[in-house]
């Protein structure tokens, strides 16, 4: 086959790749970073780059323009190179860093009377041994396996070759007297299995800290709480957009690339890679000890299930497809060398159990630590993201669904939509005669566009003040400049250009409500088909419980106002922050909280929501502001008729 | 032993819908059409009260149309260029109601103006006494334009102005609440969307005993199952006390049925199918009598031939009420 040299911004060293490889995937040799929000479907047109030299074949243009393609630019992961070429590629976006310590960082109480010699399962031994000599000649290993089975009762301890390599020296560096890490897992039939985590010379101090870290690796932030295993304090809490972002903001994005040649093992690379950074940033937070990678002896995994397979690097691909299949919900355990984590190559990787292809380890990490399955109380407890997974029940039972709400509430899927980062627009409120909106910006500056808050709030006041109608549309009656027609049909200005960082005016279309409703819409719809499918009415809910980053910055009138949350009491809500992590912790910590995830996910019934008539039914009965059955939301209702909101034309 | 028939017992009703007005309400009619008022699924007289039997409307337009079928053509040939003789036509062949469907261009390929529409509608009401539905061409500009015009010259008249839709109603019920007439509402085959256009109009004041609902449906043989069910449901919602949904529902057999290949094409077709004209009547005969027992209180045909059997099998229907007591 024909090979072909590709050079990048005029490097001197050209790369050399097969016919039909795309541009992407020759940047990728070369080292070249390209941004593909849309994991290379060439939908986004977010990775264009201009071809200086030579000729590709274009499988699609789309976003470009008759004169763009004229001057050479094209999509790179639609290019195909058949031959020699030079490629310009521009300054890629750098992803903004959200303020992680300020606003993510949270109070944790350790499980009250944490007591780690029993709930820990990672426990530090002191052996000594009696050195060999001309009678004993037994050797390393059987003395070593000798006196786990004398001295501490285990029968069999799991020890990876990697760790046979160093006995030797260990034990005669220590002078025959040893510390042992063992990870032992107390089993139903009594018989506890162990593994060897690590293997120090001399006694160790008693009270020092065993270091553990809990994950939560979420498709667009990666969070990771470094803990002293023996006291289970939390010395360090750090996260991170996931660097998979690049190659897909959304799940469904990151399995079409991970199918791709090269995809999967990438995709692993890229969160491994994260999670290496945080590991290390942790370590350096922690005040009062020297931490090394080194020295993270266990790590508890909670992620949904796409990110699940992709850190073990297991293809995602039946995911996607019907029926919906996922390899696995509940992974063996691993050791860190298994998947290039920076921790011991030894350390324990526990990767927690999920539910189904969309409510992952997550959720149920979620339920465990938000207590709803230890509560006398009927709970919906919510995760709001890209996905809105939700779980209805109390401790006697459980169900489960995940809705597609699409990107909507991430700022994804809107024209001036952002991340909730310095810039947007995270609050606005609309004057009830003159239609003008005041709006509060993140960092106080400049808007730049609106983020998901931002976005309810806006949809909120528009509906209460009728600047649109039920349906979403804008009243074009009104007489206020700030309803006009626009480029993709009638839009509300938010701000004005000489109001915003980037001159441009902040709008928001008929379009961009229309995928609010719908993502709002899916989750009150989930909502309903939960509640239906047990057969209790949602009214009856007796708590809100709300994970998810993103959930701690809902206002619940205005989110109740949509329809986006159920009418009930606003007390009755509660904002949880990232549970995942939380739940992570405790498993960390305890193997009765590790033992109870697993209980969670083995009796929570889940809902297939596409195979159910009942949830399109819901969708579009949701489909409305606040919802076609008003009479669901008697406080919106009131405030309606209190404001005498008129939607009379004039 | 005599047998007990269970009986439902419906704790709602359709609200009742009168159009047209006489020259004593402020209209010119000489007979208005009164639907709705079911208490009890279609023709279930065991169960409830059918006060009103569904009606039938004729489709004319405002000039020969391009694209209906050939038989049609045929059928109206004597009339077709003259929407005034053609409603007195539709009249005679029993109509109880006329649709005017206003082109969106004249006969010399301009834009229909509002001048021309109100021209072709006081012709029509001054040629029959029938109550009257004025459609605009569809477009919504067109349709606001020419339907604005139409509903100030007939102030009083109790017209049934269309075709309202979720994206493009407030015009036409401005209009509609300003001169007294009534409108109808389409949304795509789902009771929710029904629901929320009729929520919608009645925000904006227009009482719902001015609403007409067109849940839109398929021909026979294209989808027909699916409006009979979303129809159906209404139905019963309507009946189970759901007010957004206790409106009479308008259904257009005649346009859905005379789309379809059955009834359009002539040639080319298995000899199996028979006579081309008389398999189209049964097409728009069977499509509207299927949607009259899913619960239609307006029928909007197109064939008189149809419009014939439509009515007697209604007839019929209404005469099971004396088996019952």
């Amino acid at each position: 086959m024909a090979v072909y040299r590709v050079t990048f911004n005029h490097q001197t060293e050209p790369v050399v790749v097969k016919s039909g490889t795309l541009i992407t995937e020759a940047a990728r040799l070369a080292g070249i970073e390209i941004n593909q929000p849309c994991g290379g479907q060439g939908r986004c047109g977010r990775c264009v780059v201009q071809v200086t030299d030579g000729k590709v074949r274009q499988r699609s243009a789309l976003r470009l323009s008759a004169e763009d393609i004229q001057m050479g630019y094209c999509l790179a992961c639609q290019s195909v190179i058949e031959g020699d070429i030079s490629v310009v590629v521009p300054e890629q976006e750098k992803i903004e860093r959200r303020l992680v310590t300020d606003r993510t960082a949270i109070e944790v109480q350790p499980i009250p009377g944490y007591a780690p010699e029993y709930q820990q399962t990672l426990k530090r031994y002191f052996l000594e041994f009696s050195p060999p000599d001309y009678e004993d000649q037994t050797d390393d290993l059987s003395r070593l396996q000798k006196h786990l089975r004398t001295d501490l009762g285990f029968e069999e301890v799991e020890i990876p070759i990697s760790l046979l390599k160093k006995i030797s020296s260990v034990l005669r560096e220590g002078n025959w007297q040893v510390t042992v890490y063992l990870d032992v897992l107390s089993t139903n039939d009594g018989n506890p299995t162990a593994r060897m985590v690590d293997l120090l010379p001399n006694r160790c101090d008693e009270d020092s800290p065993m270091w553990g870290a809990a994950i939560d690796i979420g498709t667009t932030t990666v969070t990771l709480w470094l803990v002293d295993l023996w006291t289970g304090i939390v010395h360090a809490q750090v996260a991170e957009y996931n660097a998979q972002i690049r190659r897909g903001e959304d799940v469904i994005s990151r399995i079409i690339y991970a199918d791709k040649e090269g995809g999967l093992q990438e995709l692993q690379e890229l969160v491994v890679g994260t999670i290496n950074q945080l590991i290390e940033i942790a370590c350096k937070r922690v005040k009062h000890h020297r931490v090394s990678p080194q020295d993270i002896l266990k790590l508890t995994v909670a992620g949904n299930t796409t990110m699940m397979h992709l850190f073990l690097g297991i293809p995602p691909s039946y995911i996607r497809l019907a029926p919906f299949v996922p390899t696995f919900n509940q992974a063996p355990l691993i050791r860190a060398k298994d998947v290039g984590l920076i921790a011991n190559p030894h350390a324990v990787v526990d990767c927690l159990p999920g539910v189904a292809s969309y409510v992952g380890a997550d959720i149920t990490a979620g339920v465990l630590s938000a207590g709803v399955d230890s509560t006398d109380q009927l709970t919906l407890f919510l995760d709001v993201g890209t996905n809105g997974e939700m779980v209805l029940g109390s401790k006697e039972w459980l169900v489960t669904c995940a809705c597609s709400a699409g990107p909507a509430f991430e700022g994804a899927g809107v024209r001036d939509g952002m991340r909730a980062t310095t810039g947007a627009i995270e609050e606005v409120w609309i004057h009830s005669e003159t239609y003008e909106p005041t709006y509060r910006v993140i960092g106080g500056g400049k808007p730049r566009g609106i983020c998901g808050s931002g976005l309810i709030s806006l949809l909120a006041e528009m509906f209460m003040t009728g600047v649109v109608d039920k349906a979403g549309n804008l009243n074009t009656s009104l007489s206020t400049p700030r309803i006009r027609e626009g480029e993709h049909g009638m839009e509300y200005v938010v701000a004005w250009k000489d109001e915003t960082e980037h001159g441009r005016d902040i709008v928001i279309t008929r379009v961009d409500i229309d995928n609010l409703l719908r993502a709002k819409a899916a989750i009150y719809a989930g909502f309903l088909v939960l509640a239906q499918s047990v057969g209790v009415p949602l009214e009856e809910t007796e708590q809100v419980l709300i994970g998810g980053s993103f959930g701690k910055y809902l206002n619940v009138e205005k989110s109740i106002q949509i329809g986006l949350l159920p009418d009930l009491p606003w007390e009755k809500f509660n904002f949880l922050g990232n549970t995942a992590v939380k739940g992570a912790y405790f498993a960390l910590l305890s193997q009765e909280y590790r033992t109870r995830i697993h209980e969670i996910a083995s009796k929570m019934t889940y809902i297939e929501l596409s195979a159910d008539n009942t949830f399109y039914e819901a969708f579009m009965a949701a489909m409305f502001l606040p919802h076609t059955d008003l009479s669901r939301f008697p406080t919106v209702l009131a405030a309606l008729q209190d404001s005498n909101i008129q939607f009379q034309t004039n | 032993m005599p047998v007990e028939v269970p009986k439902e017992k419906w704790p709602g009703s359709v609200r009742t819908i009168t159009l047209g007005a006489l020259p004593s309400e402020g209209g010119t009619r000489k007979r208005v059409v009164t639907v709705g008022g079911e208490t009890a699924m279609p023709f279930m007289h065991f169960e409830g009260e059918i006060p009103n039997p569904p009606v039938v409307a004729i489709e004319i337009k405002d000039r020969k149309p391009d694209d209906w079928s050939p038989l049609l053509l045929e059928t109206w040939k004597d009339v077709i260029d003259d929407p005034a003789q053609w409603a007195a036509a539709a009249e005679a062949a029993g109509a109880d109601l006329i649709v005017l469907a206003l082109s969106l261009t004249n006969r010399n390929g301009e834009p229909t103006s509002p001048d021309e529409a109100v021209a072709s509608v006081k012709a029509v009401l001054r040629a029959t006494g029938l109550p009257l539905i004025v459609f605009g061409p569809g477009q919504a500009e067109a349709d606001n334009a020419l339907l604005v015009a139409v509903s100030e010259a007939t102030k009083g008249e109790r017209l049934a102005l269309g075709i309202c839709e979720d994206k493009n109603y407030r015009t036409i019920v401005a209009t509609a609440m300003a001169n007294d007439h009534l409108v109808t509402a389409r949304t795509p085959m789902d009771v929710n969307l029904a629901k929320q256009l009729n929520i919608l109009i009645s925000d904006m004041g227009l009482p719902l005993d001015r609403i007409l609902m067109d849940p839109t449906t398929g021909a026979l043989g294209y989808g027909i199952e699916y409006g009979f069910s979303v129809m159906e449901r209404l139905r019963l919602a309507a009946l189970q006390g759901d007010k957004m949904t206790q409106l009479p529902m308008i259904v257009t057999p005649g346009f859905e049925a005379w789309k379809a290949k059955e009834s359009k094409v002539g040639e080319g077709v298995p000899a199996s199918w028979g006579d081309w004209l008389n398999r189209a009547i049964n097409w728009e005969t069977l499509t509207a009598l299927t949607l009259v027992e899913s619960g239609a209180d307006i029928v909007v045909l197109r064939h008189p031939e149809s419009v014939k059997r439509v009515k007697a099998a209604i007839e019929e229907l209404m005469a099971a009420k004396s088996l019952v007591s």
